[in-house]
C-alpha cells in the first residue's frame, strides 16, 4: 500500500460514526414488531439482533419462573438477583408473562401475533403446534408473520424427534469440536455457546431475508432454522477436502492448515495471535523478526512453499521464538508497523478497559432504571445511517404486562388485574433469578 | 402430535412446506439484488455475498487479473483445477469478473459498475479504497441508494482505525476474547495445549460475514421507506464478540475474568463432554430437574444430594466429571444416546436429558439426517466437476435459498457482466486487457 496516508477519510469516518450521535439518527427496523417465545440462548438472540437494530421485541415467558436462561449464571452467581448469564441476549425488551397453557393464555398470545411481524420460537419440532399457537395456527390469523423456528435439529428429519438439543449438542453433532483443539489431547468445547449465538445471528438473517420477500409481496412465511445446520455450513473446507480426496479432517492446535504463517503465540504477558499469509505481509514480519532472509528463502518465499507441512513447522517455531522474548503490545505494534495482523488474545479486562472498542461502541456503557450503571459486549455491525443501538437491560419475568397489554391490545387497568387474578398472565417468582433486585420498592417499570 | 385438525403431522407437514429438494420450484427472495464483491483474500466477505447469492442476488465477484489470493487459501496448498479448497466453497452462484483495482482504468470500471448495483463488498485496508476514489464517499455520490459493507480488522474508526492490518480469521477470533475462554486450563495440562485454543475452522470469519449479511439486510429495509443508502463498518472480531456470552458483564459486575476451565462449563453442569468406551459424547442435565433426570439413566441416585443445587454441580464440577466419566466409561456414545432417548420418549422420570457422540467430520457424513435434510450436498459443476459442499442451512417456505453452481475460473463472466452493465465489447475488453486493466 504505497498510497497516501488518509487522514482526511478517518476525520470523515469519525464524525459520521460518532458514538454520541447514535440515538440522534433513525433505526432500520423501526415499525417491526417481534414476537418472541423463546428459552435459553438461541431463540432469545434471534429476537436481540433484531431488536439492536431497531424492531420492538416483545419477549413472552411462562410465569412465574420463565426463561430458563434466568438461572443460567455463572458460578451461580446472582447480581442484583439477576443471572448474568441472561442480559447478553436480552436487550430494550418487552417483558410480558403469559400462561400458554390456558386456553385464555392462547387467546392472548394469537392477538399479539395478529400484531406482530416476526415471530421467534426455539421449542422443540411440533411443541406449539400442539399447544395451538403454531405457524399452522398463527398463519390463518396473519398472511405476513414471518415465523422464525429454531431448533437444534429441525423441524423434520430424523434426529428432530425425541431429541433434545443445547449449544453444545450442535458443537459435537456438526464436527466443529471434532476439528478444534490438539492432536491427542480431550476434545474442547467452545468457551462461549457459539452455537447458540452464532445460530441467533443466521436465523435473524434469514427473518430479514424473508422481510425483504414481504415488502415485496406482502407474504410472509415459515423458516425452519436448526443450529447445528449452521455450524455444519461454517467448516469451511473440511466437506469439500472429504468430497475430493476421502481424507477426514482432525484437530491441528491453533495454527491455520490454509493460511500460512498464522497462529497464537505466547509472549512475556499474554497471548497473541499473528497472521502474514500475502507474501508482501510475510516480507514484513520477517522484517520485524530481524530475519529478513527468510522472505526470500525458497522454503518460505511464496505462500505455496509455506503451507508445506514441513515448512510451516518449521516456521512457526522460529515466530514462535521471536515472539516468546516479547510483550504482547509489542508484537501488535510491529503488525502495524510492517503491514501483518498482529492482535492480542482478549481477556474480559482486555476489551473493558479498550478505548477503542468504548469508541465503537463495541463494549457498551449504559446507565439502566432498574439495574444501574451497565458495560456490555455492543452491537456489532455499525451502520453510518441507522445505528444499532441499546436501550434498557432485561427485565423480570412480566414486567411490562400493564404496557403491553395496554398498549397492544388496548385492555384496561381492571381487565389485566382480572387475567392475573385468574393465573392467565403474571410476573416473576419470588426467586433469585426472577425477581426485581433487593432495593427496588416498586414504581418505574421501563 | 397428529393435529386433527389438519390430519397431517408437524413434521410432515412443515417438511411438504420447506423440502429442499423442492427449493428451485419457488421464487427467490433477493433477485431483485445486485452485488458487488470486490473483497480481497477475505472469507468474512466472501461469507457475506455467498448468503445474499444463495437467496437469489446476482453477485459479482471482482478479482484482479491473476485472481483472487483467495484461491491460494487451501489446506497443504492443494488446488483442484486451479482453485484453493476454501475458495471453492465460498464461490457459490457467484459471476465471476476481473479487474485490477490498483490501475486507474480499472478503478473507473469499478466506479461505472457500481451504478448498478445495490451492494457493494470490499475488505481493503481502511481509507483505501477512499485514497483511490472509489469508497464510499465517492460512490455514494454516484448512487445515493448504495449499500456499502467494508471489512476490516479494527474498523473504519475509533483509536485502532488508521493501523494498516489485514484482515485474518485467527486475529479476529483472538480479538473477540473467545480463544482465552476456550482450551484447558492454565498449567493443566502439557504447556503446549494448555493455551488459549481458536475454533478449528475460521469462526469469526462465519460469523462477520453473517453480520455483514443482517446489516446490510436491515439496511436495505430502511431503504425502502428512505431511498438512501449507507456504510457499513463491519470487523470478524468485533462481530465474535458481540457473542462472547457473559465476559464484559461479569468483569463489570465483579471484576472477574472469565478464564479457561476445559470441559467444565462455569454456567452450566453437567454440560460436558465425558470419555466413553469408544470415543467421546456430550451429556447435559444441569437444572434440578434434568439433573434427577441424568442420574436416574445413570441409576445413581445418591448422586442427586451430593450435588443438590446448580451451584454445588457448578463449584464441584471437578469431581462430578469424575462421577460422569466413571459410568460412561464402559458404554459406547450410541448406548448412551439410546438410554437418553429412550428416556425421554417413554418418559420414564422427570427432566430433559442430552446427548451426543462426538462426531468427526467423516462421523457426519455418515449419519442420514444431514443428507435428508439437505444440509450437505454434492453439487455437479460445470467447470469443476462434482463437489461436495454444505448447502445453505435455512429451509424457508416461499423463498428457499439454493445452490446453482459452485464456482467459476478467473474471468470468466468477464463477457457477460461488462456487455450486460457498460456495453462493452469484444474490441472493448481486449483494449482493456491489453491495457491490464481487467
Amino acid at each position: 500500500m504505497t498510497e497516501r496516508e488518509p487522514q482526511d477519510y478517518f476525520q470523515w469516518t469519525a464524525a459520521l460514526f460518532d458514538r454520541a450521535r447514535i440515538f440522534d439518527k433513525p433505526e432500520a427496523l423501526r415499525g417491526i414488531r417481534v414476537l418472541e417465545l423463546t428459552t435459553l440462548v438461541l431463540g432469545p438472540t434471534t429476537a436481540d439482533f433484531l431488536g439492536e437494530l431497531g424492531a420492538e421485541v416483545v419477549k413472552v415467558e411462562l410465569p412465574p419462573g420463565g426463561d430458563t436462561m434466568r438461572y443460567v449464571t455463572p458460578e451461580a452467581m446472582y447480581w442484583q438477583n439477576a443471572s448474568i448469564g441472561f442480559f447478553p441476549e436480552n436487550h430494550s425488551k418487552y417483558h410480558i408473562g403469559i400462561d400458554l397453557h390456558a386456553e385464555e393464555g392462547k387467546s392472548l398470545f394469537r392477538q399479539l401475533a395478529a400484531r406482530s411481524d416476526i415471530m421467534v420460537e426455539n421449542f422443540r419440532a411440533g411443541t406449539l403446534d400442539r399447544w395451538g399457537v403454531g405457524y399452522r395456527q398463527l398463519r390463518e390469523i396473519n398472511p405476513r408473520l414471518i415465523y422464525v423456528a429454531d431448533s437444534g435439529f429441525g423441524q423434520w428429519g430424523p434426529f428432530s424427534q425425541g431429541r433434545a438439543s443445547y449449544d453444545a449438542v450442535a458443537q459435537t453433532v456438526s464436527g466443529m469440536i471434532g476439528i478444534t483443539g490438539f492432536p491427542g489431547r480431550p476434545p474442547i468445547l467452545c468457551g462461549m455457546f457459539i452455537g447458540d449465538w452464532f445460530g441467533g445471528l443466521m436465523a435473524a438473517t434469514a427473518a430479514l431475508v424473508a422481510l425483504h420477500h414481504r415488502d415485496r409481496t406482502g407474504e410472509g412465511q415459515l423458516i425452519d432454522f436448526a443450529q447445528s445446520e449452521g455450524l455444519i455450513r461454517t467448516l469451511d473446507w473440511t466437506w469439500v477436502r472429504h468430497g475430493l480426496t476421502g481424507q477426514d479432517r482432525g484437530p491441528v492446535g491453533n495454527r491455520d492448515e490454509a493460511l500460512v504463517p498464522a497462529d497464537i503465540f505466547s509472549t512475556r504477558d499474554g497471548y497473541v495471535a499473528v497472521a502474514a499469509a500475502r507474501d508482501a505481509e510475510f516480507t514484513g514480519l520477517c522484517e520485524a523478526m530481524g530475519e529478513p532472509g527468510l522472505a526470500t528463502d525458497p522454503r518460505y518465499a511464496t505462500l505455496p512453499e509455506r503451507q508445506k507441512p514441513e515448512h510451516m513447522t518449521a516456521l512457526l517455531d522460529r515466530i514462535r521464538l521471536w515472539a516468546g522474548k516479547l510483550a504482547r503490545a509489542e508484537v501488535e505494534a510491529a503488525g502495524a508497523r510492517h503491514g501483518f495482523a498482529a492482535v492480542r488474545v482478549a481477556t474480559a479486562r482486555d476489551k473493558f478497559e479498550d478505548d477503542h472498542l468504548r469508541a465503537r461502541g463495541s463494549v457498551w456503557e449504559y446507565e439502566d432504571p432498574l439495574y444501574g450503571k451497565m458495560v456490555e459486549q455492543g452491537p456489532a455491525a455499525k451502520l453510518s445511517e441507522t445505528p444499532a443501538r441499546i436501550k434498557w437491560a432485561a427485565k423480570p419475568v412480566g414486567w411490562h404486562n400493564q404496557d403491553v397489554l395496554n398498549r397492544l391490545l388496548g385492555l384496561s387497568p381492571s381487565a389485566i388485574a382480572a387475567l392475573q387474578e385468574r393465573k392467565v398472565i403474571g410476573q416473576w417468582a419470588d426467586r433469585n433469578g426472577a425477581r426485581p433486585p433487593a432495593e427496588w420498592t416498586g414504581g418505574s417499570r421501563i | 402430535m397428529t393435529d386433527t385438525a389438519h390430519g397431517t403431522s408437524w413434521p410432515q407437514f412443515a417438511r411438504d412446506l420447506t423440502d429442499p429438494g423442492r427449493a428451485h420450484e419457488k421464487p427467490e427472495a433477493l433477485d431483485d439484488l445486485r452485488v458487488l464483491d470486490c473483497s480481497s483474500g477475505n472469507f468474512a466477505a466472501l461469507f457475506a455475498s455467498s448468503i445474499l447469492a444463495e437467496f437469489g442476488a446476482e453477485v459479482i465477484r471482482v478479482e484482479p487479473p491473476a485472481g483472487d489470493v483467495a484461491r491460494l487459501f487451501s489446506p497443504g496448498g492443494v488446488k483442484h483445477r486451479g482453485t484453493g479448497l476454501a475458495y471453492l466453497v465460498e464461490a457459490r452462484n457467484k459471476r465471476h469478473i476481473t479487474l485490477d483495482l490498483r490501475s486507474e482504468q480499472g478503478r473507473l470500471l469499478l466506479a461505472r459498475l457500481a451504478r448498478h448495483v445495490d451492494i457493494v463488498i470490499e475488505s481493503e485496508l481502511p481509507g483505501q479504497m477512499d485514497a483511490w476514489g472509489i469508497g464510499y464517499r465517492q460512490l455514494s455520490v454516484l448512487n445515493p441508494r448504495l449499500i456499502y459493507l467494508a471489512v476490516s480488522t479494527h474498523g473504519q474508526f475509533g483509536p485502532r482505525a488508521a493501523r494498516a492490518m489485514p484482515d485474518y480469521d485467527i486475529t479476529a477470533q483472538a480479538m473477540s476474547g473467545v480463544p482465552y475462554v476456550t482450551g484447558e486450563a492454565e498449567g493443566s495440562g502439557p504447556a503446549e495445549s494448555s493455551v488459549p485454543t481458536r475454533q478449528g475452522n475460521w469462526a469469526a470469519w462465519y460469523v462477520g460475514g453473517a453480520f455483514g449479511v443482517l446489516a446490510a439486510l436491515a439496511a436495505l429495509h430502511w431503504r425502502v421507506a428512505s431511498g438512501r443508502g449507507q456504510l457499513i463498518d463491519l470487523t470478524p472480531g468485533e462481530a465474535e464478540m458481540r457473542l462472547s456470552d457473559v465476559g464484559v458483564l461479569w468483569y463489570h459486575a465483579y471484576q472477574r475474568i472469565h478464564e479457561r476451565v476445559g470441559d467444565l462449563h462455569i454456567q452450566v453442569f453437567p454440560y460436558t463432554l465425558v470419555k466413553t468406551r469408544d470415543s467421546y459424547a456430550f451429556v447435559a442435565g444441569f437444572s434440578d430437574i434434568n439433573f434427577a433426570g441424568l442420574t436416574n439413566i445413570m441409576e445413581r441416585p445418591d448422586l442427586k444430594e451430593r450435588f443438590a443445587t446448580t451451584r454445588d454441580r457448578i463449584l464441584k464440577a471437578r469431581e462430578l466429571h469424575q462421577e460422569l466419566e466413571r459410568w460412561s466409561a464402559d458404554l459406547t456414545a450410541e448406548e448412551i444416546l439410546t438410554r437418553f432417548q429412550d428416556y425421554m420418549t417413554h418418559k420414564r422420570g422427570p427432566g430433559t436429558v442430552a446427548t451426543a457422540r462426538l462426531n468427526r467430520p467423516q462421523d457426519v457424513l455418515g449419519e442420514a439426517h444431514w443428507w435428508e435434510r439437505g444440509v450437505l450436498r454434492k453439487v455437479d459443476d460445470p467447470d469443476y466437476g462434482e463437489l461436495l459442499l454444505q448447502a445453505p442451512p435455512w429451509k424457508l417456505s416461499r423463498t428457499p435459498p439454493r445452490i446453482k453452481w459452485a464456482c467459476r475460473p478467473v474471468g470468466a463472466d468477464n463477457e457477460l457482466i461488462y456487455l450486460k452493465y457498460l456495453g462493452l465489447g469484444k474490441g472493448d475488453l481486449q483494449a482493456l486487457r491489453a491495457a491490464g486493466a481487467i
